[in-house]
């Protein structure tokens, strides 16, 4: 697998590694992309918002209306900030979990999605909604149960005799997804019509239900998950060439494994419980951060999760503002940018 | 090495092939056609439908369609109905044939109608060529407006023969429309907003059957123009509307589904003021005679002082 | 300095390898030789602590080897395996510097300091590989791979080296030079290497000690000419031998003579 690394001017190596210091600036540039989007797609939206008052009032942080009426600043800071955050919650948490599974199993293609994982999250949400509905907090507890309870389906179901090997856990994981896809269909034709298109919706990723409560737990969730992935990048550098070598160049191999399928799920929980199964950004964010970047994990996991936040950021705003006032699902749109992204991507390599 | 093993083999698939062949033409045996007497009468979706003249067995794939066989006196000609037909009360003691989307064709087959009610177009496609196979007749009736449900209360009653019922049903049921709008005629519409559920957030756009009975009932719909019929909102659009407002569907089929204001719609002058109507679901979304039980409704909630009697 | 007593590994019901002893000294090469199937590349694995012994015991530096976490073994003990997994792009450097991760003071996480770069480009130059470190790895060709294994496996400075067939994929010229580096490091670094091989005649050049192994037992081990003997081999490989003096070197040379197929 040749990225766009064979075709860089070959200045001596020590140039190309990875460093603190290129680390630090990459993800400097990221994070000023990510607040600018943030900025900028909250003035965007179904409803027209004056500029130039919307950005004065977002420069106080809320606590002047420099001018927006009543109306005009609730949507701004009640319905737009919020959902936005949670977009850069659902992009950072997926493309993280993303990431991390592909270095663990050692494959470009691995992804919450394709696994199962999202399918358990989303078959434990549905779980929550339809049992203790009022109670949103079990959601994403529940949902982080589900994700984990298909982590150990499609790794029991993986394990022979040469261990868990990529090829093995990939087609575990698409009998799993495929199983799940079932019962929650089946779950889907049991509920009456009405809820049926909400949760038809919901399943292709849905981020206009921010709830209040639940909004610093999915980004608190996403930053923990993010930085605990991150300070295992070294390790998973190595896990990366083979776990075999890894292990015999020191990593404890077990006990990384175990820290991202927990750390993973956890992720995958959070964004599904919250919006449903936004699916390709754990495939094309982190393969896009490999490529510009490199393949060392010091790099690429935090600039997959930065570049994650800032991918469904926009594309929830293509989401809520092409049909305006109806609202597409987000999903929908992360498909339309990742599918034919993703088949440039493999033709490349 | 082809052994004797082989050969029983493909002795018994070759059986197996010509099992299936024989079965599946028995089943596409098209039915010999009925000699007794028929009328063609013209659907909703433009088909002209052989009608048997006299029609004793009814299956309806709808609930809205289920209430108006009964509304016209032809209840007892109901031989099949879907799981979500309940009402009337009489309704319940009729055999259920699945539900609306994926009704069994076989247990429908099975009851022997002459005519199946359908309400949509899609779900045409599934059954005609099977049922019209078993000589049943498969009749489209699909009101989009109140006016539709009129017309498709005149249509079953041609088909089951209670054209008299149905006229005066019809004449009944014009007769309070008409009282409803000339009520509220001079008062300033209200802008309402029509929730199908709170989280997230569906409303009624322009094709639904109940912007039409909003309208009637003195109301504008804030979402009346939306292109489609249940589209899914904006709530920014939703806040930034300021309904004077809120029709809540809940109860009847729906249960408690759906009653709580969206998070939206909070501050909205609908719910500051106190006017947020939770109204039966059954009377709003089923076109069907009780749609103008929804329209009082409605109207009753838009205007009250219309209404003091 | 790698001791093992009486060592039993058994998994899937199968005895994989059975009573071995064995013991890895400073400065010397030992060669691990034996049929398919022997146990030979189970025996390293168990040295390394990777696959579990059911009875025996492993002594690094004289103690137990569960007395040692993770990285303190890798720092003590490297292996060499014959292929590497390479579905990400990653450079030579970046691969050889993997070596230093047993040095890290943080483990998951940290950056390579000036001693693990000094390290590295160190080893490059033993390796000859300096002109190929900005290269991609799947870019090099099966011997300058091999190469690069061997030099991540130097990087990590441990004087045990366990190679696994290191110069199955080596034409000639590499096969020797590899092995020539493997000398080199026991003599000049009183580093100890133990090479499980299917080459004899390799083995019988480089190798201070031969373990000859079959069906998990140990068969003879000791130097060279004690081992490579005519009636031995041919007992174990159940294939007609001829054993005379290397012209050169004047070690045994292992000839076997095969059967003229009619």
């Amino acid at each position: 697998m040749i990225g766009t690394a064979s075709e860089i001017v070959v200045s001596p190596a020590q140039h190309n590694r990875v460093t603190l210091r290129r680390t630090l600036i990459s993800c400097a540039v990221l994070a000023a992309a990510l607040l600018s989007a943030i900025v900028l797609m909250s003035l965007l939206g179904s409803e027209q918002l004056p500029a130039r008052a919307s950005l004065c009032a977002l420069a106080s942080f809320g606590t002047s209306t420099c001018g927006l009426t009543q109306d005009q600043f609730d949507i701004l800071f009640q319905i737009r900030l919020p959902r936005i955050f949670l977009a850069a919650a659902v992009g950072g948490s997926l493309a993280t979990a993303g990431a991390g599974y592909q270095a663990l199993l050692r494959n470009p293609l691995a992804e919450p999605y394709l696994l199962g994982i999202s399918n358990g999250a989303a078959v434990g949400t549905m779980i929550a909604l339809v049992f203790f509905g009022a109670m949103e907090w079990t959601r994403p507890i529940l949902a982080f149960t589900g994700a984990l309870a298909a982590t150990l389906a499609v790794y029991r179901l993986a394990r022979g005799r040469a261990g868990a090997t990529p090829e093995r856990l990939i087609l575990a994981g698409v009998i799993v997804t495929t199983f799940l896809s079932s019962v929650i269909v089946f779950v889907t034709v049991l509920m009456d019509a009405t809820r049926i298109r909400s949760f038809t919706f919901w399943l292709l990723g849905d981020l206009s239900g921010t709830s209040k409560a639940l909004l610093p737990v999915t980004i608190t969730i996403t930053i923990v998950g993010a930085l605990a992935l991150t300070l295992h990048a070294r390790s998973l550098n190595l896990l990366m060439l083979g776990e075999r070598d890894a292990f015999d160049l020191g990593v404890e191999v077990g006990r990384v494994r175990i820290v991202v399928f927990v750390v993973a799920s956890l992720l995958v929980g959070s964004s599904v419980a919250a919006s449903g199964s936004v699916g390709y950004v754990g495939l094309v964010v982190p393969h896009l951060a490999r490529l510009s970047l490199g393949s060392d994990n010091r790099i690429s996991i935090p600039a997959a999760s930065l570049g994650g936040a800032l991918f469904v950021i926009v594309a929830d705003t293509v989401a809520r503002t092409v049909i305006a006032p109806r609202e597409l699902p987000v999903g929908a749109i992360t498909a339309l940018i990742g599918a034919p992204l993703f088949i440039y991507l493999l033709r490349r390599s | 090495m082809f052994t004797r093993r082989d050969s029983y083999l493909s002795v018994l698939v070759w059986l197996a092939v010509v099992v299936c062949l024989a079965l599946i033409s028995a089943c596409t045996q098209r039915g010999t056609a009925n000699p007794g007497a028929s009328r063609e009468i013209t659907d909703d979706a433009a088909r002209r439908v052989n009608v048997p003249a006299k029609v004793d067995r009814v299956v309806s794939l709808a609930p809205n369609l289920t209430e108006i066989v009964f509304a016209v006196g032809a209840g007892d000609r109901l031989v099949g109905r879907t799981s979500y037909c309940d009402f009337p009360a009489e309704a319940k003691a009729i055999a259920e044939v699945g539900d609306t989307l994926h009704p069994s064709l076989e247990r429908i087959i099975a009851l022997k109608p002459q005519v199946v009610l359908v309400s949509t177009a899609s779900q045409l496609e599934v059954f005609t060529n099977q049922l019209e196979g078993q000589n049943i007749a498969v009749f489209v009736t699909d009101p989009h407006d109140l006016e539709g449900v009129f017309r498709s209360v005149g249509q079953i009653g041609e088909i089951v023969g209670e054209q008299d019922q149905a006229n005066l049903l019809v004449q009944k049921l014009r007769e309070r429309t008409n009282a409803v709008e000339a009520a509220v005629k001079q008062k300033q519409p209200v802008r309402v907003f029509y929730q199908v559920s709170g989280e997230p957030l569906y409303t009624a756009g322009h094709d639904a059957f109940v912007t039409d009975l909003m309208r009637r009932a003195g109301g504008d719909s804030v979402t009346g123009d939306v292109p489609g019929a249940w589209p899914k909102y904006s709530n920014e659009s939703a806040l930034a509307a300021r309904p004077e407002a809120i029709i809540l569907p809940s109860g009847g089929s729906m249960g408690e589904a759906n009653s709580r204001v969206a998070e939206a719609l909070r501050q909205s002058p609908a719910v500051l003021q106190g006017r947020v109507y939770k109204i039966n679901d059954d009377h709003l979304a089923r076109p069907g005679p009780r749609s103008v039980d929804g329209l009082e409704e409605m109207a009753r909630a838009f205007h009250p002082d219309a209404f003091k009697k | 300095m790698l001791e093992a007593r009486d060592l039993t590994v058994s998994y899937d019901d199968r005895i994989a390898v059975s009573d071995v002893s064995l013991s890895l000294n400073t400065s010397e090469i030992t060669a691990i030789i034996g049929p398919n199937g022997a146990g030979k590349s189970t025996l390293l694995r168990t040295l390394n602590g990777q696959l579990s012994r059911s009875a025996g015991t492993v002594l690094l530096d004289g103690e137990p080897i569960e007395r040692f976490n993770r990285r303190s073994i890798s720092r003590r003990i490297a292996v060499v395996a014959q292929e590497a997994e390479l579905r990400f792009p990653v450079t030579v450097l970046e691969f050889v510097l993997g070596g230093r991760f047993a040095w890290a003071t943080h483990s998951g996480w940290g950056w390579e300091t000036e001693r693990d770069l000094h390290v590295a480009e160190s080893v490059l130059r033993e390796t000859q590989l300096t002109d190929l470190s900005a290269r991609l790895m799947n870019e090099l060709s099966g011997g300058e791979r091999q190469r690069a294994l061997m030099a991540r496996a130097l990087a990590t400075e441990a004087p045990i080296l366990l190679l696994d067939e290191p110069t199955a994929n080596l034409d000639l010229s590499h096969q020797a030079t590899l092995l020539r580096l493997v000398r080199t490091r026991c003599d000049q670094h009183r580093a100890a290497a133990l090479v499980v091989t299917h080459d004899i005649n390799l083995a019988a050049e480089f190798a201070d000690n031969i373990l000859l192994m079959k069906h998990g037992r140990t068969v003879h081990s000791g130097r060279p000419e004690a081992v490579l003997r005519p009636e031995i081999l041919q007992d174990v490989f159940e294939i007609r031998v001829l054993v005379d003096a290397h012209p050169v070197t004047g070690g045994p040379r292992v000839t076997p003579v095969h059967e003229k197929l009619i």
